[in-house]
């Protein structure tokens, strides 16, 4: 295995996330997933705002950045318009869960063959690490700094939460991006839903933030094993056929 | 004075200006300072714009600094377009190669090869090389006494009370160096050349400085504890992992969990 995958933007390292960051360990094992389907010249990858942009020059591959949120439906309209691309939608739990839900929850409604891959580090990582809908119980964060009280709900579990208006087409599933085999599994699954014209697939990547957790790195696989009690690994959704 | 100080973010470019700018910051003057880097928390060039006058002044940045800081390779280019025949420029020649800084003749007025990081790692933390930096440049703003600087110092970093010794030290030895080599032309020095390549009859293990930013994922993810810290750094300053070959047994974990690509192993037959 090569230290980088194939269809990364070679001129554009070192990339530009924070050290230890997990969101670049996602990408890089996107990319290896989509050397190893060999889809780098049918991909379209499609970022949202936040710390997600920060790879809008990573990929070798047609790359379009959206507006807060807008990542499915723009992806959504790609696939309409052009039916043999395979379209990526990147995001993080705030364009996914808060401003772009309304998307999320449509394209999984209407059973979009596109593919959303979500990071989850329950904050919003850019900014300054804002409390997030997916933000864990007594989780201090910027905005909620003795913890994250009851009132402001429960940590959200997407792909759960999908699984009840999915079609039977659908792919959905939840990993760590610390462990690599299973991440790039579920990611080439995803991709080849899509491939297959299934259905939609949806895969949510656990993920380290030591900037904004505050922990060095040995502290954040900690925090990730935290959160796996909270958000349950494996695949929530696998549709018929789908290998 | 115009001070331009450029350094990866998180080098401590914006700290030692803040703290120059507060101590400059007097009824008698005029300080502004401002930052200026784009959307990285860390792992981007960071200019620190710092501006000392008796005159008022009209506007935070300017087009030609009288002394530029270049703390890093990436600093170079950014800087260059602030360069001028006044320019009395200093950099990390830790890091930044005499023949990158060979181009730049004609367009600076003098340098000072300042190998603040080595130096610093020497007394015990990469960190403080930008302190190194600010004793270099104290020496050259006379109008600031040294004490004040100090102070300001202590205040910028009163979070971290451990490391006030170890800021003094770094300051003095800044210092120091610049009195004893004024305006010194080159090193003649090369950075040191990093061993990328480990290998014996079974397995190699490559890393690559110019991606590695010093995580330590691959160094907590190995089973075998074949993985430490070593002696050379990154190209952010910070310092690059290394591989006991005894121990490993190259099933690739570090390389998995790099999330920059820094590190290649394979196994031969």
């Amino acid at each position: 295995m090569e230290n980088l995958p194939k269809c990364w933007n070679k001129k554009a390292l070192p990339h530009k996330f924070c050290p230890g960051c997990g969101q670049s360990l996602a990408l890089k094992i996107l990319g290896y997933a989509i050397d190893e389907l060999g889809i780098q010249n049918r991909a379209v990858y499609a970022t949202d705002i936040g710390c997600s942009l920060l790879s809008w020059n990573m990929f070798d591959v047609d790359t379009i950045q959206t507006h807060h949120g807008r990542a499915t439906p723009t992806m959504v309209g790609l696939k309409l318009a052009k039916s043999e691309a395979i379209a990526i939608a990147f995001m993080g739990d705030g364009g996914g869960y808060a401003i772009g839900a309304q998307h999320l929850i449509n394209a999984c409604l209407r059973d979009d063959k596109i593919t959303i891959i979500l990071i989850n580090n329950t904050n919003y990582a850019m900014t300054g690490g804002q409390m997030a809908p997916t933000t864990l119980l007594a989780e201090k964060t910027t905005t909620s700094p003795t913890g994250k009280k009851i009132e402001f709900g429960r940590p959200l579990l997407g792909p759960e939460m999908l699984k009840t208006i999915a079609a039977d087409g659908a792919y959905l599933a939840r990993c760590a991006s610390n462990d690599f085999d299973t991440t790039l599994k579920y990611i080439k699954k995803a991709l080849q839903n899509q491939l297959d014209g299934r259905g939609f697939s949806f895969v949510e990547v656990l993920s380290m933030c030591p900037v904004n957790w505050k922990k060095d790195a040995q502290e954040s696989l900690d925090f990730i094993k935290e959160m796996e009690k909270v958000f349950p690994l494996g695949e929530i959704k696998i549709p018929e056929g789908l290998k | 004075m115009k001070i331009l100080l450029a350094g990866e973010g998180g080098q401590g470019a914006q700290s030692i200006a803040e703290i120059l700018a507060r101590t400059a910051n007097t009824p008698d003057r005029f300080t502004t300072y401002i930052p200026n880097f784009g959307v990285e928390q860390r792992g981007g060039v960071s200019l620190a714009f710092l501006q000392i006058s008796d005159q008022p002044i009209g506007y935070p940045k300017f087009e030609k600094a009288d002394i530029i800081i270049a703390m890093g390779n990436r600093a170079i280019e950014p800087v260059k377009k602030f360069m001028s025949d006044q320019t009395f420029f200093i950099y990390d020649s830790s890091f930044i190669a005499d023949d990158l800084v060979k181009t730049l003749q004609g367009q600076v007025k003098k340098y000072l090869a300042l190998p603040a990081k080595e130096q610093a790692r020497q007394i015990g933390s990469t960190k403080v090389a930008n302190i190194i930096f600010l004793g270099a440049l104290s020496y050259e703003l006379q109008e600031l006494p040294v004490e004040q600087i100090k102070k300001a110092m202590e205040g910028q970093f009163a979070a971290h009370p451990e490391f006030k010794d170890t800021n003094n030290q770094a300051f003095d030895l800044g210092l120091k160096y610049a009195k004893e080599r004024p305006n010194q032309e080159f090193t003649g020095s090369k950075p040191k050349e990093i061993q990328k390549l480990f290998e014996d009859e079974n397995k190699a293990w490559e890393r690559f400085p110019e991606y590695c930013k010093g995580c330590s994922l691959c160094i907590i993810s190995c089973l075998q504890k074949a993985l430490t810290f070593g002696q050379d750094l990154n190209f952010l300053g910070t310092n690059l992992p290394q591989v006991d070959l005894n121990k490993c047994l190259a099933c690739g974990n570090c390389q998995k969990i790099c999330p920059d690509g820094a590190i290649k192993v394979t196994k031969k037959n």
